[in-house]
Parts: C-alpha cells; sequence; structure tokens
C-alpha cells in the first residue's frame, strides 16, 4: 500500500470510529446537550473522510463540503440551542424522556425506572461531641448555586 | 489469527462490551474493565492500520488520531455534561490537528474558531444556566446502552471492513486501479503553499451561488433561533398575565 493509500485508509477508518461513537452517544444519552454534542461529532467524522478524500482525488471540492457543514452545523447550533432552552423552560429538566408524550401513537409510554442515590465514596469528616450553648445564628439566604 | 477479519470482528466486539460498561448505566460498576476493554480494542484495532511510509508520519498521525478517538469516546461516556462539552473540545482539536495534517489548512483554523470558539462556549452558556445542581438521575443512566453501543461498533466494524477491503482487494485486469496523487501534483493543487488564495479562488469561482444560499441559510437560522426563544418568553409573560388577572 503506498503511503497516500494509507493515508486515506487511516482517514476514513478514524472517520468512521468518530461517526459511530457520535452514534451511540445520540441514541444512548438523554440529556438533550449531550446529544447535540454528539450530532456535532457525527458531522466531525464526515468532514474528515472529506478531507481525506479531497487530498486523495487531488480537488479542493471536499473541503467545499466541509466548509458547507461547518455552516450548517452553527446554524443548527443556534436552532438548537433556542429549543433546548425553551424545553428547558418548560419543564425545567434537560431529560428528553420529558417529551415522551411526542411519541408514535402505537407506542407504549416511557416508565422511568428509579436509580439509587448516588453514594460518596468519601471518608466522612470527623465531628466534634455538641456541647455549650447554641448560638443564635440568622439563617443564610443560599442563592448561589454550590456546584454545577 | 492472522486474518485482519477477524482481529476486526474481535476489535468490534471488544470495543461494543467496553463501551457498553463505560456508558452511564446507574452504577459505577465495571467502569474501570469497560476503559480497559475500549483500550485494548483501540490498541488491536490501530495495530491493522496500515504503515504511513516513514515513523515521523506515523507517530504525528498516531498522536492526533488517538487524542480524537479517545476524547470522543470520553465525551459520551462522561455522567457530567459539562465535561462532556469539555471532552468534546478536546476531540475538535485532535479533527482540527488531523485537517492540518491532511493540509486542509483553513478547515483546521475554521473548525477551532466556529466549533470550539463559538458552539461549544454557547453549549457551556446553556448548560450553565440550565443545569440543575449535582448530577441528574438522567445523566446517569442511558437508553439501552448496551443495544446502541453494539450497534455502533458493529457500523463502525463493516464500515472499517469495507474501506480495508476497498484498498486490499485484488482488481480485474480491466478496472482502472486507484491511482494515488503524485507528490508534484499535490504541491500544485491542493497543498500549494497559498493554500487560503487557493480555496478562495474555488470557494468564490465555481461555488459563488452555494456561498449565498449558505448566507440566505444563516439568516433564516438566525431569525428562527430568535422566534422559537421569543415565543417560549412570551407565551410565558402571558401566562403570568393570565395569572396576575385571575388573582
Amino acid at each position: 500500500m503506498s503511503p497516500e493509500i494509507a493515508l486515506l485508509n487511516n482517514y476514513l477508518i478514524v472517520g468512521a470510529i468518530l461517526f459511530g461513537l457520535g452514534l451511540i452517544g445520540f441514541m444512548s444519552r438523554r440529556n438533550m446537550i449531550v446529544m447535540f454534542l454528539a450530532a456535532e461529532m457525527m458531522l466531525q467524522g464526515v468532514s474528515l473522510s472529506l478531507v481525506a478524500w479531497s487530498r486523495f482525488r487531488n480537488d479542493f471540492g471536499g473541503q467545499m463540503l466541509v466548509i458547507f457543514i461547518i455552516a450548517v452545523a452553527a446554524c443548527e447550533a443556534a436552532i438548537a440551542l433556542g429549543l433546548v432552552t425553551t424545553l428547558f423552560q418548560r419543564s425545567g429538566r434537560l431529560d428528553i424522556a420529558d417529551w415522551h408524550a411526542l411519541r408514535e401513537a402505537n407506542q407504549p409510554a416511557f416508565v422511568d425506572e428509579p436509580i439509587s442515590e448516588e453514594t460518596s465514596t468519601e471518608e466522612p469528616l470527623p465531628t466534634l461531641a455538641r456541647a455549650g450553648v447554641a448560638p443564635q445564628v440568622p439563617p443564610v439566604k443560599t442563592d448561589y448555586r454550590p456546584n454545577v | 489469527m492472522h486474518d485482519p477479519h477477524i482481529i476486526l470482528i474481535l476489535t468490534t466486539l471488544l470495543g461494543a462490551v467496553g463501551l457498553w460498561l463505560m456508558l452511564p448505566r446507574g452504577t459505577h460498576r465495571g467502569r474501570s474493565v469497560g476503559i480497559i476493554l475500549t483500550a485494548v480494542a483501540l490498541g488491536a484495532g490501530a495495530s491493522q492500520l496500515p504503515y504511513l511510509g516513514d515513523w515521523l508520519t506515523e507517530s504525528i498521525f498516531g498522536v492526533l488520531a488517538a487524542v480524537t478517538v479517545v476524547s470522543a469516546a470520553a465525551t459520551i461516556a462522561f455522567r457530567n455534561p459539562v465535561y462532556c462539552a469539555i471532552w468534546f473540545g478536546l476531540t475538535l482539536l485532535g479533527t482540527a490537528g488531523l485537517f492540518l495534517f491532511a493540509g486542509a489548512q483553513f478547515l483546521a483554523v475554521a473548525t477551532i474558531v466556529v466549533y470550539a470558539g463559538a458552539i461549544l462556549v454557547t453549549f457551556l452558556f446553556v448548560l450553565m444556566l440550565a443545569q440543575p445542581e449535582g448530577k441528574a438521575a438522567y445523566d446517569r443512566v442511558s437508553w439501552e446502552a448496551l443495544l446502541s453501543a453494539v450497534l455502533g461498533m458493529v457500523f463502525v466494524g463493516v464500515l472499517s471492513m469495507a474501506i480495508v477491503g476497498v484498498f486490499t482487494a485484488p482488481r480485474e485486469a480491466k478496472e482502472r486501479p486507484v491511482a494515488p496523487p503524485a507528490a508534484k501534483e499535490l504541491a500544485e493543487n491542493v497543498l500549494v503553499p497559498q493554500h487560503v488564495a487557493a480555496l478562495g479562488t474555488e470557494l468564490f469561482g465555481k461555488h459563488l451561488i452555494a456561498v449565498e444560499v449558505a448566507g440566505a441559510l444563516l439568516l433564516a437560522a438566525l431569525v428562527g433561533a430568535a422566534v422559537i426563544v421569543a415565543q417560549g418568553k412570551m407565551e410565558e409573560k402571558n401566562e403570568r398575565n393570565a395569572q396576575q388577572k385571575r388573582d
């Protein structure tokens, strides 16, 4: 195999892997934002293959297609994020399963199975025995988020 | 065992099981096993790739491809969507490097500027606005993780077998062989030093109408996104007004 053919072969395989991983992510994840990241990943896989073909055929056509893919991806991201923010304002969650009312008419309703709470693996901090009079502390209003 | 097809099939199955174990399933059990299995599958698959001619090309391509694929797997496997977005940024950097390595300099820069600079930051903005505190339950479970991992990896395996088969299959004499481009021809066309000038000539010469259409599409998407978001806001306002009237 000549080096140019080997390069094309390797690029196409990396592109296929990116597309496949994006496919898995889009099908299995439930967070809407992660689903859109996976869709973008599929676009990246296709772009990679197109650039490799562009080099192999010695033609700018493949790179042109990738430029238009980037433009369409920008449009898609704008619309998708508008939709995600609107859906989030309605349900308060990024879960795609909240919208299972949009399913096909003959499909059964989605029932979320309960999962166990996340158990912390950290050692509990040492505590002191309570002593003395309890001080009067005004309640602190926490309107910040402790974590994201 | 030296039949490449058997190795490819085994790699695919190994990768499917590894990815299934890595995907969020509600438990932490088996995650490290999944990471090991996926890494083994990745290594076995990489060992089947043809040699690129010299060690420098081979090692640069290897590093870029490994960064791209590993961070792509991490993007879909992490539970926290912020980490997913950051790993996706690394995937974008890897693909940009691969673009640069294939001679598409403008596309490499455009990928970083448009994707990593704009789209990814917007994603992170929405995450910061929308993500409730802590890890949500829906981030810790998947739809049918095993089924989608097997389906995706079978897709990858079939595609790679087809790709490898095209380049290694014995050809009939009358078929035109796939001719690799000569270095001199490449240097005059795709790998020309004045890359952006050549690309711009092509884009605004041959594809001028497509550029105009893409501009119209971008405008339509902009207006559409504004309308979608504004409509949600309007409905909220109307509901609030109706409630105030009732009170």
